[in-house]
């Protein structure tokens, strides 16, 4: 365990370790672009310079491997200076269109410069000109003049999903990074190339010019996209959700998530959900608020509790799951509870990454609860066997979030509807469930985002998370529902939304569009 | 509010002051009637007051030579206005070599105090503030100004072109 002074400071660090990772682990400050902790070494940017007793000339920190008494400075007016030309030859062909640049607020050029540069640019000579809005694939739009060639996409693409689709083509000034003909930037963790890349020239075609940065704020969460469970920033303002990026994890997800899991903001925003709740008879429909409906629904439930079942989806918290489960076996003192599992076919699945095809962030968390109640693990086909010789009468669904992951939702609610009373609490809009007739109720819950609680990942790793924001104010988490439907009266505190309506004009530019720009390296076309 | 008294012995009699004003009054009038021309008050609305060029009146959006807009949707102006006014929603423009525009863009101009902030934030010179200052409305909706409006009205005449130019910007190596 070789000891070290940096900035002062004395430390010990682990055999092997390079300074940057010292001073990374002990929160000093050091300016750098290509070394990023999930990646290999680069050491291509040159702006992580560091003095070291004992060696006439500066050295860089990300590749120099901490030795016994090695004495570091990264503070002297030297390293300054050299940070500062470093930073001024990056900035040589820089386009520095910061004001249509979505990385502006975030930027690893504009950051440095307000720390080393602030001085007048001394180049006479032309910008080096380069391909702008080059279409990657799907997801990432690359602007060849911002990139400053720190190759941390590239190393991506290369050592995490293995997929190696992006490279650095042709040489000095006019490298640009590129991808192979026949070959676009398509995998599933694509998106990660946008949040790791210092500067703007990879932009997510998704958040492109939505918003600018600094109206934003965020918030850590755990995705709810999937078993795994990956620690992630909501960034949203009062218009809504716009973006998620992966937090670092090590146990968990590391520092990636997957472009998927970075969709799930879609359907927590108010375009996507009920705002009220629906009480569909024969004879119509009629609007009320989320309490009242639950309120309502609760005569029926009650005067049918032993006909009552309990359709449980993985989506919800353990918190939730334990006091409804509560409600629903010692008040109604029903034990039908069924366990919702969605595409079953993939349900076992993994990608070897992170993505699993359990897409519930808490299904570990529900089969924990049910065997706590003494639940037995009910079939589905006990569900629809009692659907059909009418011992269930009625039925109360924690519907999903995230829909599109229940690829047989339509069936689900063509089963379900054969009830005599259906109550079915989800967060988003159904069609489906928005046509049917007879005697149902659609109650809007909470999403993820809006609540306290804790998923327990494919792993059984349980996760605290806290509520972000309110999106959707009348809604009821299933604790609360749970109580009303009982009969319980409750007193829900209203929760002021900070969300404001907002009319969006369509876009004139489809993604079609961009295709047209598509710069594909092919050798020797340069 | 303390108010400064000076106690001589003039002024502690009535008439001395009011005939004094009454003086300068009929001065004034006597000067008016003679010399029409050096009259400082205007028949204001027949007569209107020229301002300076530099005077901050009703905003204009700029447009490029081919009469489009200039703005880039950068949000730098609405970040910067003390009122929170401005309003803006970017897009994807089809010329890659636009890549950002704006499409909406909407001052609400009873929020507004005139402070030139925006015109000072933007990096392209695309708004501006312009020599209008009477703008009537009949409704509270008259007074958000929309693109439409802010580049196009019909005293702008097509609207008014932004020194900046893309293609000599671009040619001198920019
Ligand atoms: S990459 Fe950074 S410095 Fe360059 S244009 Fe974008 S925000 Fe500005
Ligand atoms: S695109 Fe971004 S991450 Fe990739 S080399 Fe350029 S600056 Fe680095
Ligand atoms: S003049 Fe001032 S208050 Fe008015 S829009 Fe511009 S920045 Fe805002
Ligand atoms: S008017 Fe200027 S500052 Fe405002 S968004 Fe347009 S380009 Fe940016
Ligand atoms: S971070 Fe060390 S050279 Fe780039």
């Amino acid at each position: 365990m070789p000891k070290c002074t940096i900035n002062g400071k004395e430390i010990e660090v682990k055999e092997g370790t390079t300074i940057i990772e010292a001073m990374y682990s002990n929160d000093q400050k050091i300016a750098h672009y290509c070394w990023h902790p999930g990646l290999s070494v680069a050491g291509v940017c040159r702006l992580c310079m560091c003095e070291i007793e004992g060696n006439p000339r500066l050295q860089i920190a990300c590749n120099t491997v901490i030795t016994e008494g090695m004495k570091v400075n990264n503070t002297s007016e030297k390293v300054r200076d050299a940070a500062k030309w470093g930073l001024d030859f990056h900035l040589i062909n820089h386009p520095l269109d910061c004001p249509i640049c979505d990385q502006a607020g975030e930027c690893g050029l504009q950051d440095q410069y307000m720390e080393f540069g602030k001085y007048d640019p001394e180049m006479a000579e032309r910008k080096q000109k380069k391909h702008k809005v080059v279409d990657l694939g799907p997801t990432v739009v690359l602007d060849s003049e911002r990139c400053i060639l720190c190759s941390r996409c590239v190393r991506f693409t290369d050592e995490v999903t293995k997929t190696s689709e992006l490279g650095i083509f042709n040489r000095g000034d006019k490298s640009e990074i590129g991808t192979h003909d026949g070959k676009p930037l398509d995998n599933k963790y694509s998106l990660n190339t946008v949040d790791i890349c210092p500067v703007g020239a990879l932009t997510s075609k998704d958040f492109r010019f939505r918003q600018r940065v600094w109206y934003l704020k965020d918030q850590e969460t755990v995705c709810n996209g999937c078993s795994t469970g990956c620690n992630v920033k909501a960034y949203f303002n009062k218009e809504g959700f716009y973006r998620v990026k992966p937090q670092h994890n090590a146990e968990v997800n590391g520092y990636w998530m997957c472009d998927e899991g970075r969709d799930v903001y879609k359907y927590v925003n108010r375009e996507a959900r009920w705002l009220k709740a629906q009480k569909r008879t024969s004879a119509g429909w009629e609007e009320m608020l989320p309490g009242a409906a639950a309120k309502d629904a609760s005569s029926v439930v009650k005067a049918n509790a032993s006909g009552t079942a309990l359709v449980l989806t993985g989506q919800y918290s353990s918190e939730e799951y334990e006091s409804v489960l509560k409600t629903f076996t010692q008040e109604l003192g029903t034990k039908k509870v069924f366990h919702w599992v969605n595409n079953s076919s993939s349900f076992d699945s993994f990608d070897g990454l992170l993505l699993r095809g359990d897409r519930n962030p808490n299904t570990k968390g529900l089969l924990t609860a049910m065997e706590k109640f003494g639940l037995p693990a009910s079939k589905w086909a006990d569900l629809e066997a009692g659907l059909a010789n009418g011992s269930i009468t009625t039925v109360v669904v924690a519907g999903p979030e995230n829909q599109v992951w229940f690829p047989e939702m339509k069936q689900v609610i063509q089963t379900l509807s054969k009830a005599k009373n259906l109550i079915w609490m989800q967060t988003g809009k159904n069609a489906e469930l928005e046509s049917l007739s007879g005697n149902v109720w659609l109650i809007p819950m909470k999403s993820y985002v809006e609540k306290d609680g804790t998923f327990v990942n494919y792993k059984g790793l349980a996760q605290k998370f806290k509520k972000v924001t309110t999106v959707v104010s009348e809604a009821l988490n299933l604790s609360e529902a749970a109580q009303l439907l009982a009969g319980q009266n409750l007193m829900i505190k209203p929760e002021t939304s900070v969300l404001v309506e907002t009319a969006r004009p369509a876009d004139r530019v489809m993604q079609e569009h961009r295709k047209k720009n598509e710069f594909v390296m092919k050798r020797g076309t340069l | 509010m303390s108010v400064a008294q000076r106690e001589n012995e003039l002024q502690k009699w009535y008439l001395p002051g009011i005939l004094g004003g009454l003086g300068i009054t009929m001065k004034h009038m006597v000067k008016n009637l003679l010399n029409k021309k050096k009259m400082i008050t205007l028949n204001y609305p027949e007569e209107k007051y020229e301002y300076s060029p530099r005077f901050k009146g009703n905003h204009v959006l700029t447009v490029k030579k081919d009469g489009s807009l200039r703005c880039t949707a950068c949000m730098l102006c609405a970040t910067n206005c003390p009122a929170e006014c401005i309003s803006i929603t970017a897009s994807e423009h089809e010329d890659p070599t636009v890549e950002k525009y704006p499409i909406k863009y909407e001052i609400d101009i009873l929020r507004c105090v005139f402070c030139g902030y925006c015109e000072e934030a933007c990096p392209v010179d695309a708004v501006r503030m312009g020599p209008e200052w009477q703008t009537p409305g009949l409704s509270g909706a008259n007074f958000k100004y929309n693109i439409e409006h802010l580049a196009y009205r019909p005293q702008l005449k097509g609207g008014i072109q932004s020194v900046l130019d893309d293609e000599e910007r671009h040619k001198a190596g920019i």
